[in-house]
């Protein structure tokens, strides 16, 4: 396909600089030098001059980066099913202190808002100091939470010590375990989300028992205070996190000087600056003044995402599907309960759907990777949130516990389909590099519709003393969001497809002049930048000299 | 058609039964006061005999089957419900060996404390749990024809208990830590010792 040292870049699908993840079935499959497009970050390092056989460029796809999935794996589980999980101890709590129950589901609402809400907070500390710390840093403060909570005295007390020290602490465990699946991971990376995502219904399932067993043998108290030391395992898990730094790119430094004059015209409309292993290159001494205020702020937590126009599409997009998201979990026992189901069978549907939940996610994984999908992993999550919303319109359809039992593994398998691709997309929409601050900003714009959900369920119930009015307008919101994002995102794709024709038109233009010196072609294979553009597909075939041609492989 | 010989009976007491229809037979009771309580039988006498005990007594009110753990020096509630009838009063008796003592909350305000303020419902709290407070409790509830009783088991851990478990823990995860950075430290090591040694071989050459 491309000749010359040039990759063929598919443009669609591939963050807003597109990557060379061709496939034969490519529309818009340009050849260019493999410094990537303007809005993609392209800085090289300066490496030793001997550094032809330089180490793996790029996410590594696999190897320790397994081991960083199962670390993310034990993270995002307590991140989600840990406040579903001391939902057990409510009952016991609330006789202690005399609360009302909804005094006491207040603690669960704290604990969620802190997690979504702190999300920008976690985005600033990665951006700055890594994953690694982060995480340590929050499961500390998880375990410190919990155990400062086994010795409360008001119900106060445990809003401040298990909603918001605890909720912190899961906050700066979730987004980046997120975050360092992007950098480990980018043709495996579908499969990598749905493994570490798959977490949460395999912790949930594992608290539940566990937390009743604690309970049994020493009261809540006891049992927070084993839980803080459980939730400390979350160290272990930031412990595994080991930092993968973009400066792993060997660089011919006579080459430099060439360099540079490419990098000027090419970063010209980069802005973000968000990569803690970044080194400055002179390149941009005469920029660096102008947008010194800005890239200040956009350092910490990348403000400029909101004119990204597949950052807004997904925002919208989630914001509305979150409104119908969580509620019909939440409501699936009492409902049960309501039509005559006894209570061990209304438990056991939430079972039967967090166990298929817990085998949809990594398969979806592997669907979303596979080269017929992958290109197209917009759609799929769409297509993912529609079939949710109709499961949930469909299931007033369903009469007595077999149709209820339908019901909950259609459920199961719709949640961990979306959920699996939760941040897939957005990693795909932003690039690795943007996909810190842009998972901060996600996340708080979430919150506020997740924490509606829920209440307005409950109110919808209350209201017309029906449970069905609730799972249509959960049904509707989601198969209007799924819809939603199913069109915008066909949109986002043409627009994609003609900004990469407009690219090629100028390239074409430019090639005479970038064609003059002899040691660019050996510059250009062994520059790689971090984000979506990589060397490691080119590796796979023999020489760096051959086109990337290779497959995408599931 | 057979004949068969019906009887009610109080334990050894006839009652005089009526025929409601041809195969049912029914006896009209006035419960007006404890003793009219009991179990009633019905013995149908043809070929072979079958029997059948009524029980009639006063609403029975359900304790709790698992334990509830504290902590010494903590509070503890025990609470008691009654469902559907709404008892005249409630009691409360801790057992000590073999007797059951009422609890009087009057007499030792700092150490007990009774909730009467819903009539379906009691709470007791007791407060500063030693050992000697751990054992079986009752909660009674009186009716106009009788009495009812739950029992309540309390539980008093001390805190060495739970603490062994988090100490086990906690040791797990401060060796697991220092162990994984360990090896990565290790491992980087010898990947730039061997980088070294490449890079030398290939000055050589």
């Amino acid at each position: 396909m491309c000749k010359g040292g040039l990759v063929c870049w598919l443009s669609m699908g591939c963050g807003s600089g597109g990557c060379p993840i061709p496939s034969s079935t490519a529309q818009s499959c340009s050849c260019r030098a493999s410094q990537g497009a303007p809005g993609a970050r392209s800085r090289p390092v300066a490496m030793p001059p001997h550094s032809d056989a330089g180490p793996v460029a790029g996410p590594p796809d696999g190897g320790w980066g397994w081991v960083v999935v199962f670390g993310a794996f034990i993270s995002i589980g307590f991140a989600y099913a840990f406040p579903k999980g001391i939902a057990i101890f409510y009952k016991e709590i609330q006789d202690f202190f005399g609360t009302s129950y909804s005094e006491i589901a207040w603690v669960s609402s704290i604990m969620l808002a802190t997690t979504y809400g702190a999300g920008p907070i976690s985005s600033i500390l990665v951006n700055r100091y890594g994953s690694r710390p982060v995480v340590i840093l929050g499961g500390l403060l998880c375990g410190i939470g919990m155990v400062s909570a086994a010795f409360c005295t008001s119900i106060v007390q445990l809003y401040i010590c298990v909603g918001f020290i605890t909720g912190l602490g899961l906050a700066l465990n979730l987004q980046p375990s997120v975050i360092i699946i992007g950098r480990y991971f980018l043709k495996r990376r579908p499969i990598a989300n749905g493994l570490a995502m798959a977490g949460s219904p395999v912790m949930l399932c594992t608290l539940a028992p566990l937390n009743q067993f604690l309970f049994d043998n020493y009261g809540w108290r006891g049992s927070f205070l084993i839980l803080g030391a459980i939730l400390l395992h979350c160290c272990v898990a930031g412990a595994l996190f080991r930092p993968i730094s973009a400066d792993k790119v060997s660089v011919k430094t006579q080459s430099i000087e060439e360099g540079k004059e490419i990098l000027k015209e090419v970063t010209k409309d980069a802005i973000d600056m968000n990569s803690p292993t970044n080194i400055h290159t002179e390149t941009k001494t005469e920029e660096e003044e102008e947008r010194d205020c800005c890239e200040k702020v956009n350092k910490y937590l990348d403000f400029s995402l909101f004119k990204h126009r597949g950052f807004l599409i997904y925002l919208i997009g989630n914001v509305l599907m979150f409104l119908g998201f969580f509620a019909p979990i939440v409501f699936l026992a009492p409902y049960a309960k309501h039509i005559g189901i006894d209570e061990y069978s209304a438990a056991f549907l939430l079972s039967i759907l967090a166990i298929v939940d817990m085998v949809a996610r990594p398969i979806t994984g592997i669907i979303a990777n596979s080269k017929w999908v992958r290109p197209r992993i917009q759609y799929f999550f769409s297509f993912s949130i529609a079939f949710n919303g109709t499961c949930h319109l469909l299931c007033p359809l369903a009469s007595g516990y077999t149709g209820l039992v339908i019901y909950s593994v259609f459920f199961g398998l719709a949640f961990g389909m979306v959920c699996a691709m939760l941040f897939e997309t957005l990693m795909d929409l932003v690039g690795a590099s943007r996909f810190t601050s842009a998972v901060g900003l996600v996340t708080i714009a979430e919150c506020c519709t997740i924490l509606l959900g829920p209440p307005i369920g409950g109110t919808l119930i209350d209201t017309f003393g029906d449970y069905k009015y609730m799972f249509i307008k959960c049904g509707a919101v989601m198969v209007l969001a799924g819809t939603f994002l199913f069109i915008m995102n066909y949109y986002n794709y043409r627009m994609l497809a003609k900004e990469e024709k407009k690219r090629k038109a100028k390239e074409e233009d430019t090639k005479p002049v970038r064609t003059e010196n002899e040691g660019r072609n050996n510059w250009n294979k062994e520059h790689v930048q971090d984000g979506p553009e990589l060397e490691p597909l080119r590796e796979e075939q023999e020489g760096l000299k051959k086109e990337a041609n290779g497959t995408n492989e599931v | 058609m057979k004949i068969l010989q019906v009887t009610w009976k109080r334990g050894n007491e006839t009652i005089k039964h009526i025929n409601k229809t041809e195969n049912s037979w029914g006896i009209q009771l006035t419960i007006s006061e404890n003793r009219k309580l009991g179990s009633y039988t019905c013995t149908v006498t043809g070929e072979e005999e079958f029997s059948v005990a009524f029980h009639l007594q006063v609403p029975q009110i359900e304790g709790r089957e698992k334990p509830v753990i504290s902590y010494e020096g903590d509070s503890a509630i025990l609470i008691c419900k009654s469902h559907s009838y709404t008892p005249i009063a409630w009691t409360w008796y801790m057992t000590n060996g073999s007797e059951q003592i009422a609890i009087n909350d009057s007499l030792m305000l700092d150490k007990y404390i009774i909730d009467r303020t819903d009539a379906n419902v009691t709470h007791l709290k007791i407060l500063k749990l030693t050992k000697e407070d751990d054992g079986a409790y009752w909660c009674e509830a009186a009716y106009e024809l009788g009495k009812s009783k739950g029992k309540l088991k309390l539980k008093i851990l001390s805190l060495m208990v739970p603490l062994k478990p988090f100490l086990a823990i906690v040791a797990e995860v401060v060796i697991l830590v220092p162990l994984i950075l360990l090896f990565e430290f290790y491992s980087k090591k010898k990947r730039a010792e061997d980088e070294k040694e490449f890079d030398q071989i290939e000055q050589l050459r």
